[in-house]
């Protein structure tokens, strides 16, 4: 797709919700999602004249929390500055956000060898929503909800440190990763991200407000071979802004952008400078969670496990936690290491669902984990009841395969009938002796037939190869 | 010399016994406040007797005899009140009932103050005349001359009403001060922060202060203890309160009342810049005031250089972005268009209905913060502000109290007003302006007239210094 010659700059402007009860600046709740349009807002998010904003300091604390994850300097003294432009989505027709001096200055994102520089993490209001009622540029009027006005967020932004796609994708899903660590995001809710794209030092291009790390790969593919496109032709790619739709998977243009647009920054007179203690800022430092690269190692060291299985637990915290609680209740590592990564993770591939579509019980999988310990279940009847768990009638595995009669029934004498079945086919039994590997399968098939399948293959053939011999 | 009966707090002690006081000082004011809107003198922007006859009756039938009882008090437009017009002088705003009422009228309903009307204003605090408005206010003393401003109907009616009544004004530049220096009344500014602005529709925010207007200094003090205080609504408020010792007029002790005042200046550079007969009054009340206190002379050389042009600046960029969110989309005036793209709409909105002077303001606000010339005049005036605070800091620490005259002129005819250009227009605030860029407490006094039209002193203190201020109030008020 690209040009062995492209350099390709991408840097991203991530904009996520933090979770607080209260809006940035007013005491009105954030439950957006279950509440009517325009029922949370006061005079404060509706830009009211006389009305003054307060800072909500609990977005200061889970702000610095993210500084200090991203390895940023945090700026113990700063302040909020009004960027004003007219949109009717702004209230108050300036957003409320940080300018000069950000809440957490520069720091990094380590992507593999990798280390992705972050230039600055700042809080900022969202303005509210603008709903087109018969979609976008199709409606002849726009209706405005006011109850996401005033909104935390707190916008990551980096350096054009991104050279592929697939690398500003995996730096989105290691940021979500961090991000999910500390607790901070507002659950339901997704990061969105500007993309600014340049190919050989070229104009900046900025791609708006892409939901989706996998869009956000195909709208900077899109748009690298857009930029090559064009330069083959003769073009010069200019600085401005363009949408990506979804639907045709192309980049269209929004406006253009010759020069910086001119926000006319001033220090918001209604709110005071900030000042972070040492004491304030050594508190949250020493409640700073356990994030994913420690948990990493830390599951190594104490539950043995491969430097990838770590990695691919810590990569969810929910995964890695439902491991660790399952562990915890005194099931094997190793297992429930397989079930969770190998099991549970393929079958989520198959079927293109994420972590949280999917409801997980711990004592499910801590159950099952025990009876593959206690050798009852086969392979094969373990993934059956985990596919039927997970996209099937979702019965625990245990029930599943009681119900089924899928456990190997520790009463049967497997020996006994491991010799009655070489006894019936002396021939194999000759055969095998003889060098005719192939026949021991079939004389294990007539075992599992006999055992209506709940024997672990691996055993009987060990068997098989025991009593033969 | 001050009567005790004339004083607020003698009204609140009667009528916290005997009602009737309350209903007839209340029959006088609006009977008064329809009388002066009748005769055009324009004091009054918003008034509803709906809303006033309620508050009477609550207060009849409470328990509470706060420090405000039965007092009828009139509001700067720019102040919001629950449920009554409040639009800061401007057509724009026209309409616009707030849903909650600023913290200090809260903190006066609290008190049993009644909450009588809003009063006429430059729009948005734009002038020094109340000339920017469609309502023009009169002065009382002269038809033909202004209120000054902003807060110009609340020192006109101040000074216009027979009543007790106490008049709550904003300033930003001076507007508490001028209006009542041109209308010979008090007018007590406290420094930054120790009122609540929340609820005050903002001219400059880190400027804008909100203040008492009054016959006296005890009455103003006295308002100014029920505003001000802590508010979490408001985060530039220092949350301290202006406390009131309690007085006996027969028996005030002047020496006794002004013992933490010993050594005061006149502010040379300003008092240069005034009036011939404005100085002559002036001089007759610092010999007067020589007895009680040592009177010098200092110079604020930076001040008078560059506090207009820092003020200016400073001002009009708050005030542009502040204004910004007046565009006929949620409340206030709204154009009945169709098929307009927004931003057509906001500029049709906003091109109708802001005057010239908001539109003057808009512009100069919105050059001094463009990219470019942001760190040339925003960020540079803002440096420059630490300067000049710091000059006034270093006189402060050799004197009490600076004094000046309010204004460098008696109340303006309409006809001088009119030939003003912009530039001379905003020179009128040259003695005003550095005390309050620099959020420094002032009082101005009414001591006598020329021309037959009021002159006021105005006196300066350091920051949270309202104690000094108040006090020499007093003294003047008491030996003239």
């Amino acid at each position: 797709m690209e040009n062995e010659e492209t350099k390709v700059m991408i840097g991203l402007e991530i904009h996520a919700y933090l979770d607080t009860k209260s809006k940035l600046f007013c005491s009105c709740p954030t439950n957006v999602n279950e509440s009517k349009p325009n029922s949370l807002c006061c005079p404060v998010c509706l830009g009211h004249p006389g009305s003054k904003p307060v800072l909500n300091e609990k977005a200061v604390e889970l702000g610095t929390k993210v500084g200090l994850a991203l390895n940023c300097k945090i700026n113990q003294d700063f302040f909020f500055s009004r960027k004003t432009y007219f949109y009717p989505d702004m209230s108050a027709n300036y957003q409320i956000t940080q300018y000069e001096i950000p809440l957490a200055g520069k720091g990094f994102v380590e992507l593999g060898d990798k280390k992705i520089t972050i230039r600055r993490a700042h809080l900022e209001i969202d303005p509210a929503a603008l709903i087109h009622p018969s979609g976008m540029g199709q409606s002849n009027y726009v209706l405005i909800d006011y109850n996401r006005s005033g909104l935390p967020l707190i916008e990551i932004v980096t350096e054009p440190d991104l050279t592929t796609p697939d690398e500003a994708r995996e730096f989105l899903i290691t940021l979500e990763n961090i991000l999910s660590y500390l607790l901070v995001l507002k659950p339901e809710t997704t990061l969105k991200a500007d993309c600014n794209i340049s190919i050989n030092g070229g104009n900046r291009v900025e791609i708006k407000n892409i939901s989706g790390f996998a869009n956000a790969k195909k709208a900077l593919t899109y748009e690298i071979k857009r930029q090559i496109n064009e330069t083959k032709l003769g073009k010069t790619i200019e600085q401005h802004t363009r949408a990506y739709n979804q639907e045709t998977n192309t980049t269209i243009p929004l406006r253009k952008k010759e020069t910086e647009e001119d926000y006319g920054y001033i220090f918001d007179p209604d709110l005071v400078k900030v000042n972070l203690t040492d004491e304030y800022l050594n508190k949250i430092k020493s409640s700073m969670p356990e994030l994913p690269k420690e948990k990493i190692v830390r599951f190594i060291k104490e539950y043995n496990l491969s430097e990838y299985d770590a990695k691919v637990l810590c990569s969810d915290f929910e995964l890695s936690n439902l491991f660790e609680t399952i562990v915890k209740k005194g099931a094997s590592p190793k297992i429930t290491n397989q079930i969770l990564t190998r099991e549970f993770l393929s079958i989520l591939n198959h079927d293109s669902l994420n972590f949280n579509q999917v409801k997980i019980n711990e004592t499910d999988i801590f159950d099952l984990v025990k009876l593959i310990e206690s050798e009852k279940v086969s392979d094969k009847n373990v993934k059956e009841s985990m596919i039927n768990y997970i996209s099937g009638d979702k019965t625990s595995p245990k029930s599943y395969l009681e119900k089924n009669n899928l456990l190997v029934d520790t009463t049967i004498d497997l020996d006994s009938i491991v010799i009655s079945v070489i006894d019936a086919n002396p021939k194999a039994k000759e055969d095998y002796k003889n060098g005719n590997e192939k026949t021991l399968n079939f004389l294990a098939g007539q075992i599992m037939r006999q055992t209506k399948g709940s024997a672990q293959i691996d055993k009987v053939l060990e068997k098989l190869k025991e009593k033969i011999n | 010399m001050i009567k005790q009966d004339e004083t607020i707090k003698h009204f609140v002690n009667l009528a916290k016994s005997d009602f009737s006081q309350v209903e007839e000082n209340l029959s006088k004011i609006i009977f008064e406040l329809q009388h002066s809107q009748n005769k055009g003198l324009n004091y009054i922007e918003s008034f509803d007797e709906q809303l006033v006859l309620k508050q009477l009756e609550n207060l009849r039938n409470s328990n509470k005899k706060g420090k405000l009882f039965g007092v009828p008090i009139t509001v700067k437009d720019a102040i919001v009140v629950k449920d009554l017009e409040s639009k800061a002088g401007s057509r724009i705003l026209a309409g616009y009932k707030p849903q909650f009422d600023a913290t200090v009228i809260k903190k006066a309903r609290e008190e049993g103050a009644i909450i009588l009307a809003k009063t006429t204003q430059d729009e948005f605090g734009f002038g020094t005349f109340s000339t920017n408005t469609i309502k023009v206010p009169k002065n009382p003393f002269d038809q033909n001359r202004s209120c000054g401003g902003s807060s110009g109907g609340s020192g006109g009616f101040t000074a216009y009403t027979s009543a007790y009544h106490l008049s709550i004004g904003e300033s930003t530049g001076g507007s508490i001060a001028c209006p009542a220096s041109y209308c010979g009344v008090n007018g007590l500014t406290p420094t930054y922060g120790l009122v609540s602005r929340n609820g005050l529709i903002d001219y400059a925010n880190s400027l804008d202060k909100i203040g008492a207007i009054g016959r006296n200094t005890f009455d103003s003090e006295l308002l100014l203890n029920v505003i001000s205080g802590k508010d979490e609504m408001d985060s530039t408020n220092l949350g301290i309160n202006y406390a009131v010792d309690d007085y006996d007029l027969d028996a005030l002790d002047l020496n006794e009342l002004n013992k933490d005042v010993n050594k005061i200046a006149v502010i040379k550079d300003f008092y240069e810049f005034c009036d011939q007969d404005v100085k002559k009054v002036f001089d007759k009340q610092i010999e007067k005031l020589r007895e009680f206190v040592e009177v010098e002379e200092v110079s604020l050389p930076l001040n008078v250089k560059y506090a207009l042009s820092a003020y200016y600046i400073i001002a009009t960029s708050e005030a542009s972005t502040n204004l910004a969110k007046l565009s006929g989309l949620r409340y206030g005036i709204q154009e009945d268009v169709d098929g307009l793209h927004f931003d057509d709409y906001f500029s049709l909105v906003r091109s109708a209905n802001f005057s010239d002077e908001a539109k003057r303001r808009i512009i100069l606000g919105t050059f001094a913060r463009m990219s470019g010339f942001r760190d040339a005049y925003y960020l540079k005036s803002l440096k420059v502000r630490t300067k000049l605070i710091n000059e006034f800091k270093s006189a402060f620490k050799n004197y009490d109290l600076l004094l000046n005259p309010t204004m460098s002129t008696v109340a303006p005819r309409f006809d001088e007003i009119e030939k003003l250009t912009p530039i001379q227009n905003y020179a009128m605030d040259l003695c005003t302006v550095p005390a309050n860029l620099a959020g420094l407490p002032h009082l101005s006094s009414p001591i006598g007239f020329s021309q037959d039209m009021p002159v006021g002193l105005m006196t300066v203190a350091n920051h949270l210094e309202e104690k000094k201020l108040t006090a020499f109030g007093k003294l003047i008020e008491m030996i003239n």
